[in-house]
């Protein structure tokens, strides 16, 4: 038995797909791919899936990925891209297929680009600049049961690079992500709302890239 | 996707609901096609997205090069204030459109208590509400659905109705459209065309006069529509494929499954129900037909599992062959089989083997009434024996709940029928525990789930009138009363959304300005419990000075004119009358296949319905 890890985007319209809609949709798509893929054996057989670090709902992403498990072995994965493409809603395209190299446990942090229009790009701007240079950002993570954490974001995020491109301006953030420790790049753009009355809604967050704890990309 | 609509979507419960793209859904130019379609369902979108009609018409009209079939539906609250906060009009999610600049806006009508929403809608999408008020560049604003019937507390919103069956009539309409704007005609033009198909009915052709009391006078046609508009019918139902691509939601829909629609119509002719007067002659599709369709159906949406659809499924003559042909790929492509609308009394040993072969789930039926005598009433030709049988045979398969449907308010009904419910799901109980081979160690579950009896236009029970909310109320306690289990629980139905469900299926037209006046006092989304306002509707009843006890509770005369009345669906009123006199005297009539009882639908096929031996 192998596992097979598939590497998609999630973008526009799909952004708005949740976790759980992503199961659902992705189990219906490698069904209908026809790909060798192993079902689980109990009375309700269905395809074995692991999603790691999913995403928020409204986030895009150009890395996402989606593991099942096979027992075909010299398998074409390179072909079988573009067959599951096609089965799959707009805004997720399969980029690779491949066998997993490393474990999922294994992912400790990604990059995000928070996207602003031209319209907002000064105000993004300032707000942004207010951040890199203020001493100490701390924003309260709320949690499950109505816990709440409080977290210093200078400590993952001292600063963050900041590029004008077509008359906007796009953030470009690293945070730490994964099963131990996980930064959602929202909690970083409320804080800019609450100290510079920049709106969460106006920077489009998308993610990049995904690393293992040794700041290799995750494959 | 633009911007507003992203700020919209980031404030709103589900996004998934307003975003469209789900696998499946068609995308055309738009500058390419001769007629844009939006096709609207008024509920929510997980709601609509469980309609099989809608995936039927939307693969028949984008199979046309020509046409653009797209989707839009209800929002929901949170949705519908952001985009009145944002100026966002209603869209269709394919194109993310207005719905004004469509050519055709269609609303399926399928409950009175959605009424409200597709005024809703038509307001959020910018468009006039009345037909009158609507220009040459405005949609044409038609529907479809059952209760097309008797629409005609919407006549005054719409220009054109449907009445029957759409697969062959829609394009047809379509088609009349495009060449009458070709021809440069006006829209009023354009509907004198329009008439000329079969089911098409132009509300603002017929005038309608009521006497003094506010019984309809008189109905008359103008413009040289037809006196009766009859509905559309497809005579062979083999002739229709199946659609064998579904749009696939991405967020669980209600029935969110693959489904084929193994038979349409019913030969039952149980006396309350609109679908199997609205819907007659009951016409099948062919074991290989049906099983090839849902091989396809499930290979291209992914979907493992797939329903048997219809009025009643176990009523199709070769429904073991079909199990039995499905049985042959479905287990190893991974699917199950369900299986809606069984009958108590064709139920068999092997119809059960072959449901839970893959996966096995509750047990439902629907004996609707408790005692035998309202049973005949009712038509429902269920005898205890037969509830029994296929209780223990389904105990004997291994079931341990099952759920029971039924309905207080029938005609004649009297508080010993209302305990003959108590004491019906109190035996299922007790077959349950005299059982030798029920499941070890589990207890049983039966449910019953009460409705309030709605009398419908177009069945012989359309000239009842409804119980008061009081008397069903009345009844309603004196069911939990007489429920003694804990294996057994009840749950019923709100009176008062089944008063105003009456009211708007027995409507005429004088209701249009009753349903425009609640809407714009916060009534829509009736149907939903928490956004249901009945006290809104009883001050706009109040303050129109119209009285909605005379469409529900009054009960219409044998030859009183109904606001309906111009609306033929095969089956003649002589015939209503009759089975209604029989049911006042509890004799049943028997299934359509096993002998005709001349209602008059087989004139629809132009001979017998059946190969009667």
């Amino acid at each position: 038995m192998r596992t097979i890890r598939v590497w998609f985007t999630k973008t526009g319209e799909a952004s708005y797909i949740s976790l759980l809609d992503l199961q659902r949709v992705m189990q219906r798509a490698l069904k209908r791919s026809g790909l060798p893929v192993w079902y689980t054996l109990g009375f309700n057989p269905h395809i074995y899936m692991t999603f790691a670090a999913p995403l928020s709902l409204g986030q895009e992403s150009l890395c996402e990925t989606v593991d099942f498990k096979t027992e075909e072995d010299g398998y074409d994965w390179d072909a079988a891209a573009p067959v599951l493409s096609a089965c799959l809603p707009k805004g997720i395209d399969v980029v690779r297929i491949a066998p997993a190299a490393l474990d999922a446990n294994d992912i400790a942090g990604a990059a995000y680009a928070v996207r602003y229009a031209p319209r907002d790009a000064a105000a993004a701007r300032a707000a942004w600049e207010a951040y890199n240079a203020a001493p100490s950002a701390e924003v309260v993570k709320e949690g499950k049961h109505g816990k709440t954490k409080t977290i210093e974001l200078k400590t993952h995020l001292p600063t963050a690079r900041l590029l004008v491109e077509d008359g906007g301006l796009t953030a470009l953030l690293r945070l730490p992500a994964g099963n131990t420790l996980n930064v959602n790049p929202v909690l970083v753009l409320g804080w800019l709302e609450d100290a510079s009355g920049l709106p969460v809604t106006a920077g489009r967050i998308l993610r990049t890239d995904i690393y293992t704890k040794t700041g290799e990309k995750f494959s | 996707m633009d911007e507003k609509l992203r700020a919209a979507l980031a404030a709103v419960q589900k996004p998934g609901r307003y975003t469209g793209g789900e696998p499946g859904c068609v995308y055309k130019e738009k500058d390419r096609v001769d007629l844009r379609f939006a096709f609207c369902f008024p509920d929510t979108y997980e709601v609509g997205m469980s309609f099989l009609g809608m995936k039927i018409l939307y693969e028949i009209l984008n199979k046309r090069e020509n046409i653009w079939c797209e989707r839009a539906f209800m929002p929901w609250v949170d949705m519908k204030r952001q985009m009145e906060a944002l100026d966002i009009p209603l869209y269709a999610l394919e194109s993310k459109d207005a719905l004004s600049r469509f050519d055709v806006v269609g609303f399926t009508l399928q409950y009175e208590l959605s009424y409200t929403n597709i005024l809703a809608m038509l307001d959020l999408a910018h468009i006039p509400l009345y037909a009158k008020d609507r220009g040459e560049d405005d949609p044409f604003i038609v529907a479809g659905g059952p209760c097309v019937c008797n629409a005609e507390p919407l006549a005054d919103f719409f220009d054109l109705m449907m009445l029957g069956e759409g697969e062959v009539q829609l394009p047809d309409v379509c088609d009349t459209i495009i060449q009458g704007r070709r021809e440069g005609l006006s829209k009023k033009e354009i509907l004198k065309r329009l008439y000329k198909i079969e089911g098409v009915y132009i509300p603002a052709f017929y005038e309608v006069d009521y006497l003094p009391d506010g019984r309809v006078a008189a109905i008359t046609a103008k413009e040289g529509a037809p006196a009766v508009v009859r509905k559309a019918i497809i005579a062979d139902m083999n002739s229709q494929p199946l659609p064998e691509n579904f749009v696939v939601p991405m967020i669980g829909a209600v029935h969110d499954r693959a489904q084929i629609e193994v038979l349409r119509g019913c030969v039952r002719g149980c006396r309350f129900c609109q679908a199997g007067f609205l819907y007659r002659p009951m016409r099948e599709r062919n074991a290989d037909m049906l099983s090839r369709a849902g091989q396809n159906l499930c290979a291209n949406t992914g979907y493992d599992e797939i329903s048997l659809t219809s009025l009643s499924t176990s009523d199709h003559s070769q429904l073991e062959t079909l199990l039995d042909d499905m049985l042959e790929w479905t287990p190893k492509e991974h699917v199950s089989m369900s299986l809606p609308s069984l009958r108590i009394d064709n139920f068999s040993e092997s119809l059960v083997r072959k449901t839970t072969a893959v996966r096995k789930s509750g047990l439902t039926f629907a004996p609707e009434a408790g005692t035998q005598r309202l049973r005949d009433v009712i038509n429902k030709n269920v005898t205890e024996q037969e509830i029994e049988r296929t209780c223990s045979l389904a105990f004997d398969a291994g079931y341990t709940s099952v759920k029971l449907y039924f309905m207080l308010g029938l005609p004649t009904e009297t508080l010993e029928d209302v305990e003959g419910i108590a004491d019906t799901a109190q035996r299922v109980v007790e077959l349950y525990y005299q059982n030798p081979n029920k499941p070890k160690g589990r207890g049983v579950q039966v449910s019953i789930s009460v409705a309030c009896f709605v009398p419908k236009p177009m069945t012989p029970f359309q000239f009842v009138g409804q119980d008061t909310q009081d008397r069903l109320r009345e009844k309603q306690q004196h069911l939990l009363r007489s429920v003694k289990s804990r294996k057994i629980s009840v749950s019923y139905h709100d009176s008062r959304t089944s008063f105003l469900e009456a009211v708007f299926a027995k409507g005429d037209r004088r209701l249009s300005r009753v349903l425009e006046e609640a809407y714009r006092r916060g009534c829509f989304f009736d149907s939903w419990e928490e956004q249901f306002r009945y006290d809104t509707w009883l001050e706009v009843f109040r303050d129109l000075g119209v009285d909605p006890a005379f469409y529900a509770n009054r009960a219409i005369g044998l030859d009183e004119l109904t606001p309906w009345s111009h609306l033929d669906y095969g089956v003649t009123k002589d015939y209503l009358v009759r089975e209604y006199q029989k049911a006042l005297n509890a004799r049943t009539t028997p299934p359509c296949n096993r002998q005709c009882s001349g209602c008059g639908a087989n004139a629809l096929l132009g001979g017998p319905c059946f190969a009667y031996n």
